[in-house]
């Protein structure tokens, strides 16, 4: 089967719809106008150095290299899921953390699916373990910021409440134990969400893609199933490695809380 | 105990003896407060060490240093749940579950209605919120109390219940730290008296 080619001035034609939703940004006066346009840019810019990458990739079987770029996508997405971050560690603190938990809950799910249900023929193939993994590690990202955001934001509200816990001899884990599980409950219904409407509401792009792309319906629906079931694992996974991170963040070795200065806003 | 430079309490040095009462008063911002939460090993010593029974904080362990020296801060938040469920929730965190009469009865100690147990604790008036707060940190069964203000949101019929109720805990071994400004109920509570000026702790105590 074939698809249709798309030359670049045609994606750029695509690039109005942007233009209207900056129409409308400008009419209500939200202010948005620069930051969807920058991001229109960068997301073209990105996923068309990614697409070359991945030609190249293919191209060429070098395991190095698909490591190196799964790394990259890796080290922005823990940098990103810091950087909305209000009041917390500093940086360059939380950001082994983020590291970790994503790279935890990704790999959670990544591993045991190249090694028992897709198998393919290389573990270091680029066609399955970079989009694949992309995906793992972009749900992780969001998840850990989630996660992290939430705790972080309650400790400063609630810090007396949370010090009541600790003055009635709780642990660190005992007194952060309910907002820990409103936080991880946060991180999972958007997940659950995807599950129970996945094929009724939603299409979603991976399974799309390959249709258009001409695979098999049903063969893009399978990998669709396993992509959704690995999206769980991620999202329980890494917010559990987050939750546990935050906690140890939180509170000094005598289990005292931690007080941080409100960062000035910074985008990535 | 310094933060961000300044020295908030300097040479503080206080014995607290098992059935006895002490009260601490001084001007607001002297640093009465930070010396409660300081012994309650919630805000960090910049030096000196904190002793219960001759064995350091660190050594009998923080969750078991706190469930013997209890902390009622002046404004108390309230967990959620009803006010039985804030009761129980200091011996919950080591596994043990206080039945209906022992919650009915710290809530008598602290002049509550036992009926008030299946109120939703926070939806109780400021007052009501402080004195669950004592019970709560009553049911730990501590050695040592120490409370900040424990009748500033309480009407005088109320403050008289309760600092009756802290003088019956100390008669029964409790050694009880409060800080109140109010001349009248240190008076009332009887035992030692210091006073703070600027982080200062006076060195002797007075007698009240």
């Amino acid at each position: 089967m074939t698809y249709l080619s798309l030359p670049l001035w045609r994606v750029a034609m695509a690039g109005c719809l942007v233009l209207v939703a900056m129409a409308l940004s400008r009419f209500a006066r939200l202010g948005l106008e620069r930051e969807l346009g920058v991001g229109a840019i960068r997301a073209a810019a990105q996923l068309l150095a990614i697409g070359y990458a991945l030609r190249l990739l293919l191209a060429n079987d070098r395991p190095v290299a698909v490591c190196a770029v799964l790394m990259l996508m890796w080290s922005v997405a823990a940098y990103t899921s810091t950087s909305r971050i209000r009041v917390g560690p500093p940086r360059a603190e939380l950001f082994p953390c983020s590291f970790a938990a994503i790279g935890v809950g990704a790999g959670a799910a990544l591993l045991p699916v190249l090694a028992f249900v897709l198998v393919p023929n290389s573990w270091f193939d680029a066609r399955y373990i970079i989009p694949i993994g992309g995906m793992m590690l972009s749900s992780a990202m969001n998840v850990v910021a989630q996660v992290f955001e939430r705790l972080f934001a309650s400790a400063a509200t609630d810090e007396a409440t949370l010090e009541q816990a600790l003055a009635l001899g709780a642990s660190g884990k005992q007194a952060l134990a309910p907002y820990v599980r409103s936080a991880l409950r946060g991180a999972l219904i958007p997940t659950i969400n995807g599950l129970v409407t996945v094929g009724l509401v939603s299409l979603p792009g991976m399974m799309t893609g390959q249709i258009v792309s001409g695979a098999a319906p049903e063969q893009a629906v399978r990998y669709q199933i396993v992509i959704m079931y690995q999206l769980v694992a991620v999202a329980a996974v890494s917010g559990a490695v987050a939750a546990w991170f935050a906690r140890r963040l939180l509170f000094t070795n005598e289990t005292q809380i931690r007080t941080w200065q409100r960062r000035t806003r910074d985008v990535t | 105990m310094i933060r961000d430079g300044r020295r908030l309490v300097d040479a503080a040095s206080v014995t607290l003896e098992a059935a006895c009462i002490t009260t601490l008063s001084g001007p607001s911002g002297c640093g009465k407060s930070t010396l409660l939460r300081a012994i309650a090993t919630l805000a960090p010593l910049s030096s000196g060490e904190l002793l219960l029974e001759g064995r350091r904080a660190c050594d009998v362990g923080f969750e078991a240093y706190r469930r013997r020296v209890a902390y009622v801060p002046q404004t108390p938040r309230m967990f959620e749940g009803s006010v039985a469920d804030n009761v129980r929730i200091g011996p919950a965190f080591c596994e043990v579950s206080l039945a209906d009469a022992d919650v009915h009865d710290l809530l008598s100690r602290v002049g509550l209605e036992p009926a008030l147990a299946a109120r939703e604790a926070r939806t109780l008036s400021g007052g009501e919120q402080l004195r669950v707060a004592l019970a709560r940190a009553l049911a730990n069964r501590p050695q040592v109390l120490l409370i900040d203000e424990p009748t500033a949101s309480l009407d005088p019929a109320a403050a008289i219940v309760v600092l009756d109720a802290l003088v019956a805990l100390a008669k029964q071994g409790t050694a009880l730290l409060a800080v109140t400004h109010v001349e009248a109920h240190a008076h009332r509570l009887g035992g030692s008296v210091f006073r703070m000026k600027a982080g200062i702790l006076g060195g002797r105590p007075l007698p009240s």
